[in-house]
C-alpha cells in the first residue's frame, strides 16, 4: 500500500467510524431540539441496547452458528431489529416516566444531572450482569468487501452509512413534516399551549424518548455487528464522541449531527494517519474549542425551540 | 408511629450485634494475623486477578488447616482493586486500600498489587509504614529500581518484594525470543498507556533496536477506544513483520480481532498482559491463534512435578490456575515462613519486624528458590514464552537471555 491508497482506506474508516457516532448523535440531539434536555443517559441505553440485541441473539442461537439461508439471515435481522429497538425504546420511556417526569418544570441542571445518575445505574447494572469482561457480538452480517484500488470497503461499512442517512431523513421528515411533528414541535416551543390546543404533552414526550431511544437500539446493533464486541464501558469513550458530533454540528439540528458525526470520524481517522494516534482526543476537542468560539450554534446552526 | 418501630428495631440489632460480638471474641482463643489482599477482581483483568486470589487463598487454607502458623491463624482481607469509571484496575483505588490494610493493625502484610500501575501509587504508602507487600505478578522495573528510591521507598528499606522477575527481562527477552526464533527483521510497537504497558513497550523498543531490528513506530491505544482500525490501516501501510503490544486486556480484546481483519499475516506479540485465559473467549480464538506472549517466572502450570498441585487447585478453588496463581500462593508462604522464623526468634511480630523477615527469605517452594535482592527483586530471571494455538497456550520455553 502507498501513502495514498493508506489515505484511502483511512477516508472509508474515518466515513464508517463518524456514522457509527451520526447514529449516536441522531437520538441525542432529537431529545434536545424537543425537550431541550441534554440526556447523557442515552449513550447508556445504547449500551443496555448491545446487551439486550446480544441477549436476543444468544435466544434465537446465534451465539456460535449463522442463520443458513439468506431469506432466514433477513428474517432473524428483523426480529432481532424489532425486539431490541422496542426494548431501547421502552427504556427510554421508563427513564422519563420514573425519572424524569417528576422533576419536569425544574429549571436549572437538575434533569441534566438525573440522567448523568441515570447512566451510572444502567452502566452498573451491565457490569454486575454480565461481567467486566468483553463480551463477543454473534456476526450475522457476511463479511463481504470490496477492493477500491487497494482499499477496502466492507458490507457493514455501505450498510452502515446507508443506514445513517436513512434514519436522518426519516427523523427529519418525522419532526418537520408530520402531525405528530408539528405536535412535538409545539410541545416544544409552549407546553401549556400546546396542552390547550389539545396536544397530550405528556404522550409526545413520551413518543420522543421512545423513538430516540429506539435509534439508540439501532445504533447499537450496528455497533454490535460492526466491532463484533460488546462491554459495559462502551457507551462512554463512543458517547462522548456522539455527543461532541451533535454539538460540532449544531445541537438539535438532525443534519447537523450527521455531518458532525463524519466530521468526528474523519478527523480521528486522519488525525490519528498524520499524528499519531494517542493524540486523538487533543485533536477532537481542540476542533470542538476553536467551532464553539467562533461559532457557538455549532457549524449548521443550533435548532432550539423559540420559547414563547 | 412508624418512627418509633424504626428506633426500637434498629435497637434491637444493635444490641444482637453487640451479643454475637460479644460471643464470637469470647470463642477465638488463636490470635489472628491478617494478609490483605488489594486485587483487580472486577474489570477487564478480572480473570488474571481470580486466579491470583484463588492462588493466594489455597495457601491460607491449607496453612490453616494445619493449624496456622506459631499460633497465628491466617486471616485474608480481600479488596477490589477496580472500579466501574475505569473499568479495570485502578491505581487511586489500590491506594486506599493500602491505606485501609495500614489503618488495621491486625493486617501485617499483604499479596499483591496485581498491576504495576498499582505498583506505583502504593508503593510509597506502604514505605513510610514499613508494611511489605508481594506481588505475584507486578513488572515494572521502576517501582524497586533504586534510581527511584526517593518516589517509590521514601524510607530507605525494601517494602515491595516480588515473585515474578521485572519488565527490564520480560521486555527485551521477547526481543530476543522474537529476533533470533521469529526471525522477525521489522516491528511497530504499541502500548495500552498504563504503567505496566508503557514501561515494558520501552524496554521490547530499546532490546529491538539493540539487537538491529528496525522500530517503524511507537503510538498509544485507548483502551476505552472501540476503534483501533485507524491506527491498525496506518502500520498495515508501512508493511512491518511484526507488532508488539505492551499492555493489558481492555485494549487487547479488541486488539486482536481488529489486527486479524487488517493484517492477518503479522507476527503478533504480547506480554503477560495478554496471557489471560478468558482471551479466547473475549475476542475469538481464530483472532489471537499465533500471538506470542510471556510470563516473568519459569513455566509451572504444565510442570510435571507440580501436577499434584495443579490437580488439587483445580478441585478446591474450580478453575483453572495460571503460574501467577502459584506465585501468588508462595507469596503467602513467604509471610507464614517470615512469620514462623520471627516467632522461633522470639522476635515480636509486627509490620516492621516482618518486612525485615521476608527480606532474608531463603525458602524453597514450587516455583524453585525464593530469595530476594536488596532491592525487593526475586533473584530467578526466568522469563517463559508462549503461543496462543487453538484457544490454548502453548509453553515455547525460557526466552534467550541475550
Amino acid at each position: 500500500m502507498n501513502i495514498y491508497e493508506v489515505l484511502l482506506q483511512q477516508v472509508i474508516n474515518g466515513i464508517a467510524l463518524g456514522m457509527m457516532y451520526a447514529l449516536l448523535a441522531l437520538g441525542f440531539t432529537m431529545v434536545y431540539g424537543i425537550i431541550e434536555l441534554i440526556n447523557f443517559a442515552h449513550f447508556s441505553v445504547f449500551m443496555s441496547g448491545t446487551f439486550i440485541g446480544l441477549t436476543v441473539l444468544q435466544l434465537m442461537g446465534f451465539a456460535t452458528a449463522r442463520p443458513s439461508g439468506g431469506l432466514a439471515l433477513v428474517g432473524s435481522l428483523i426480529l432481532v431489529f424489532l425486539v431490541t429497538m422496542t426494548a431501547t425504546g421502552l427504556l427510554g420511556v421508563l427513564i422519563e416516566r420514573i425519572c424524569l417526569r417528576p422533576l419536569r418544570g425544574v429549571s436549572g441542571t437538575a434533569p441534566m444531572i438525573t440522567t448523568i445518575g441515570v447512566a451510572f445505574i444502567l452502566i452498573n447494572i451491565a457490569l454486575l450482569t454480565w461481567g467486566p469482561q468483553a463480551q463477543r457480538f454473534p456476526q450475522l452480517l457476511p463479511n463481504w468487501r470490496w477492493e477500491v484500488g487497494k482499499a477496502d470497503v466492507t458490507f457493514k461499512q455501505l450498510m452502515l452509512c446507508a443506514t445513517g442517512l436513512i434514519l436522518m431523513l426519516a427523523l427529519n421528515y418525522l419532526v418537520k413534516k408530520t402531525a405528530l411533528g408539528k405536535a412535538m414541535r409545539a410541545t416544544a416551543q409552549d407546553a401549556d399551549a400546546a396542552q390547550m390546543m389539545g396536544v397530550d404533552v405528556d404522550r409526545i414526550i413520551m413518543l420522543t424518548f421512545f423513538i430516540g431511544s429506539a435509534l439508540a437500539g439501532a445504533g447499537s446493533l450496528f455497533f454490535g455487528f460492526y466491532y463484533g464486541f460488546t462491554g459495559y464501558y462502551i457507551g462512554y469513550t463512543t458517547g462522548l464522541r456522539a455527543f461532541t458530533s451533535a454539538v460540532l454540528g449544531g445541537i438539535g439540528n438532525i443534519p447537523g449531527a450527521v455531518f458532525g458525526g463524519l466530521l468526528i470520524g474523519l478527523i480521528q481517522s486522519l488525525g490519528g494517519q498524520l499524528l499519531e494516534v494517542k493524540w486523538t482526543d487533543v485533536i477532537i476537542f481542540s476542533i470542538l474549542i476553536l467551532v464553539m468560539v467562533f461559532r457557538p450554534t455549532g457549524l449548521f446552526g443550533m435548532q432550539t425551540p423559540q420559547k414563547a | 408511629m412508624r418512627l418509633r418501630a424504626v428506633v426500637s428495631s434498629v435497637a434491637l440489632l444493635l444490641a444482637l450485634g453487640l451479643v454475637l460480638g460479644l460471643a464470637g471474641s469470647g470463642v477465638a482463643q488463636q490470635k489472628v494475623l491478617k494478609i490483605g489482599m488489594s486485587l483487580p477482581v472486577t474489570g477487564a483483568d478480572a480473570d488474571g486477578a481470580d486466579a491470583i486470589a484463588k492462588g493466594a487463598q489455597m495457601a491460607i487454607d491449607e496453612i490453616n488447616a494445619k493449624g496456622g502458623v506459631a499460633g497465628y491463624k491466617l486471616e485474608g482481607v480481600l479488596y477490589d482493586s477496580a472500579t466501574p469509571a475505569a473499568g479495570q484496575y485502578d491505581p487511586a483505588q489500590a491506594a486506599t486500600n493500602y491505606k485501609k490494610f495500614i489503618a488495621d493493625a491486625m493486617v501485617l502484610a499483604a499479596v499483591g498489587p496485581v498491576m504495576s500501575g498499582e505498583g506505583k501509587a502504593i508503593s510509597p504508602i506502604i514505605s513510610e509504614a514499613d508494611f511489605a507487600t508481594i506481588t505475584p505478578s507486578s513488572t515494572n522495573p521502576d517501582i524497586t529500581d533504586p534510581k527511584f528510591k526517593s518516589q517509590y521507598r521514601p524510607k530507605g528499606k525494601a517494602v515491595y518484594f516480588r515473585n515474578v522477575t521485572t519488565d527490564a527481562y520480560q521486555g527485551p527477552n521477547m526481543a530476543n525470543y522474537l529476533f533470533h526464533q521469529v526471525k522477525v527483521k521489522s516491528v511497530y510497537v504499541l502500548d495500552d498507556g498504563g504503567a505496566f504497558g508503557v514501561g515494558i513497550a520501552d524496554s521490547f523498543e530499546r532490546r529491538a533496536k539493540e539487537l538491529g531490528i528496525k522500530v517503524l513506530g511507537r503510538d498509544r491505544l485507548d483502551p476505552k477506544e472501540a476503534d483501533y482500525k485507524t491506527i491498525l490501516t496506518k502500520i498495515k501501510g508501512l508493511n512491518p513483520d511484526g507488532l508488539y503490544y505492551g499492555g493489558v486486556m481492555q485494549a487487547a480484546a479488541k486488539l486482536a480481532p481488529q489486527s486479524f481483519e487488517i493484517m492477518p499475516k503479522v507476527v503478533k506479540a504480547g506480554s503477560d498482559g495478554v496471557y489471560d485465559l478468558s482471551w479466547p473467549q473475549q475476542s475469538g480464538k481464530e483472532a489471537i491463534e499465533g500471538w506470542y506472549c510471556s510470563q516473568a517466572s519459569p513455566e509451572l502450570v504444565t510442570d510435571p512435578k507440580l501436577e499434584a498441585w495443579v490437580t488439587k487447585f483445580k478441585t478446591t478453588m474450580k478453575r483453572e490456575p495460571t503460574n501467577y496463581s502459584i506465585t501468588a500462593y508462595n507469596a503467602v508462604l513467604v509471610i507464614a515462613d517470615a512469620t514462623d522464623r520471627l516467632v522461633k526468634a522470639k522476635k515480636p511480630v509486627n509490620r516492621s519486624n516482618l518486612r525485615d523477615a521476608i527480606q532474608a527469605t531463603k525458602l524453597t517452594s514450587i516455583q524453585g528458590a525464593i530469595a530476594y535482592d536488596e532491592n525487593g527483586d526475586i533473584t530467578n530471571r526466568t522469563v517463559s514464552i508462549y503461543q496462543w494455538q487453538d484457544a490454548k497456550l502453548k509453553p515455547l520455553g525460557a526466552a534467550p537471555q541475550k
